[in-house]
């Protein structure tokens, strides 16, 4: 059998795994200085200014063009998730009057298992 | 002119027929991958108990002829899907825990929507949970609820069950769940309060966009992302490598954002303050301490973690007043701790011979 510390194959397996490992190391190393923090937060802080600019710049734009603006979608999604909630508390409520009926069934309107399983150590 | 030592020269041709033929199926492969979705995750059938914005309830149909007494609700960590716990089958913590006779039902997350960044840490630990506790008391007709979190999912179990310590939880599992914040070094320098404007940028930019989470993440291990490409590209031939590659790289890329509010407390309550650790952490007005729990507690850790390091997560069980605690730390990392082929072998089994016992 071929030893492994010649397999070309390997070889370059385990100088891919070690190339990783040393340069996540040396970026951790870097990443917990300060000025690691300052630098990126800094990058961060412009990024989000930008960000918020630029989203107010869209909704004037979106208004000029008549098309619904950031508000009324949110709007409509509040509406939406309303009525979803009122439908869960509909299914729920029917959920409740089946299993008030004494059908032993489940969500589904399967039979359920019933609650008696024990550790195998335990079991009879 | 000599071989090198250990160098089979007999077994050179075989191995560049061999690494041809690799090559050819990379090429094959290759475009198979592209043109393909990968295997279908989060299968194992359940029903959506209940929705509300962000919160989404399931309860999973049982696959035991007879199941434990004690229901089992799955807290999810916030930044992440569910369904790293239910992968495919043969690989799902989900469908490993049916089959051993376990209710299970999770609370798992959505992105919150734009008018959802106003949600707090008292959201999701004074309301959601408690709401998916009480509706697993009434799907199952039992009082009694296991919980188990994993990584920020067991925070907020902790911090439901420092407050609701006298019931309805009867055991808590935790995997991964960071205590003292100063130890996740370079998260904890990501956020240093000189230099990062939580406020600024929760004012800017309302929920914490996916993105963020996920390159702060990457930041960890800045070369992996790299690295994993390269050996996708070397296994392409290999289905199994390909299939493994798929689901974890999905699920590692479908980070969820975090709601505002919530984000700004964490941020300057944990990160900052490091108030779990230093039993200083209030919740709504509410003392949450979890020197005040005393149910039985498992906490799974794992070795090679760089997410939430050991020193991160080992205050827990010392802190917790339960007399029966366990600590137990497995081999793997921060995701492989709980799905994939290791934790099958290794995590899987531990917690079932764990809890079965406490469930009846």
């Amino acid at each position: 059998m071929a030893d492994k510390s010649n397999d070309p194959v390997v070889l370059w397996q385990t100088m891919i795994g070690e190339m990783e490992k040393g340069f996540n190391a040396f970026a951790n190393q870097a990443m917990t200085s300060p000025e690691f923090s300052k630098a990126m937060n800094q990058a961060g802080g412009v990024t989000a200014g930008a960000q918020k600019q630029f989203g107010e710049l869209m909704e004037k734009y979106l208004l000029s063009m008549n098309l619904p603006s950031r508000a009324q979608m949110v709007g409509m999604a509040e509406r939406l998730q309303t009525i979803e909630g009122q439908l869960n508390e509909i299914k729920a409520m029917l959920h409740q009057m089946n299993a008030a009926s004494g059908a032993a069934s489940g969500y589904a309107g399967a039979p359920r298992p019933p609650r008696t399983r024990r550790p195998p150590g335990e079991q009879k | 002119m000599n071989a090198p030592p250990g160098l089979d020269i007999a077994s050179i041709p075989e191995r560049i027929q061999s690494e041809v033929q690799r090559a050819i199926q990379r090429s094959i492969k290759g475009v198979e991958y592209f043109s393909s979705s990968g295997p279908a995750l989060g299968s194992t059938p359940k029903d959506i108990l209940h929705v509300r914005g962000t919160m989404n309830l399931y309860h999973y149909r049982p696959l035991a002829d007879e199941v434990y007494r004690v229901p089992v609700l799955i807290v999810m960590a916030t930044t992440n899907r569910g369904y790293i716990l239910d992968m495919v089958p043969g690989q799902s913590f989900i469908e490993f825990l049916l089959k051993r006779g376990y209710d299970v039902y999770m609370l798992d997350w959505t992105a919150p929507r734009p008018e959802e960044k106003s949600l707090r840490m008292e959201d999701y630990v004074l309301d959601f949970i408690p709401d998916c506790v009480r509706r697993v008391q009434q799907d199952s007709g039992e009082q009694e609820v296991s919980v188990i979190g994993y990584c920020f999912g067991g925070v907020l179990s902790l911090l439901y069950g420092s407050i609701f310590n006298d019931g309805p939880m009867k055991n808590l599992i935790c995997f991964t769940t960071p205590i003292d914040f100063r130890e996740m070094k370079l998260f904890s320098n990501f956020s240093d309060r000189r230099y990062f404007d939580v406020d600024r940028l929760i004012d800017s930019v309302g929920n914490v966009p996916p993105e963020m989470i996920l390159s702060s993440f990457e930041m960890l291990r800045p070369a992996s992302r790299t690295v994993s490409q390269i050996q996708l590209w070397e296994n392409i031939w290999n289905d199994e490598f390909v299939k493994s590659y798929r689901m974890f790289d999905r699920w590692a890329t479908d980070t969820l954002p975090l709601a505002g509010e919530y984000f700004r407390d964490i941020t300057k309550d944990l990160m900052w303050d490091n108030k779990l650790y230093n039993g200083t952490m209030t919740v709504g007005g509410r003392k949450a301490d979890i020197a005040d729990i005393k149910v039985p507690i498992l906490h799974a850790v794992a070795e090679h973690d760089h997410i939430v390091p050991y020193d991160a997560a080992k205050h827990l069980i010392p802190k917790v007043a339960s007399q029966d605690k366990e600590e137990v730390m497995l081999k793997g990392g921060h995701v492989s701790l709980v799905a994939g082929a290791n934790a099958v072998k290794r995590l899987w089994p531990k917690l079932d011979s764990w809890l079965g016992g406490r469930s009846t």
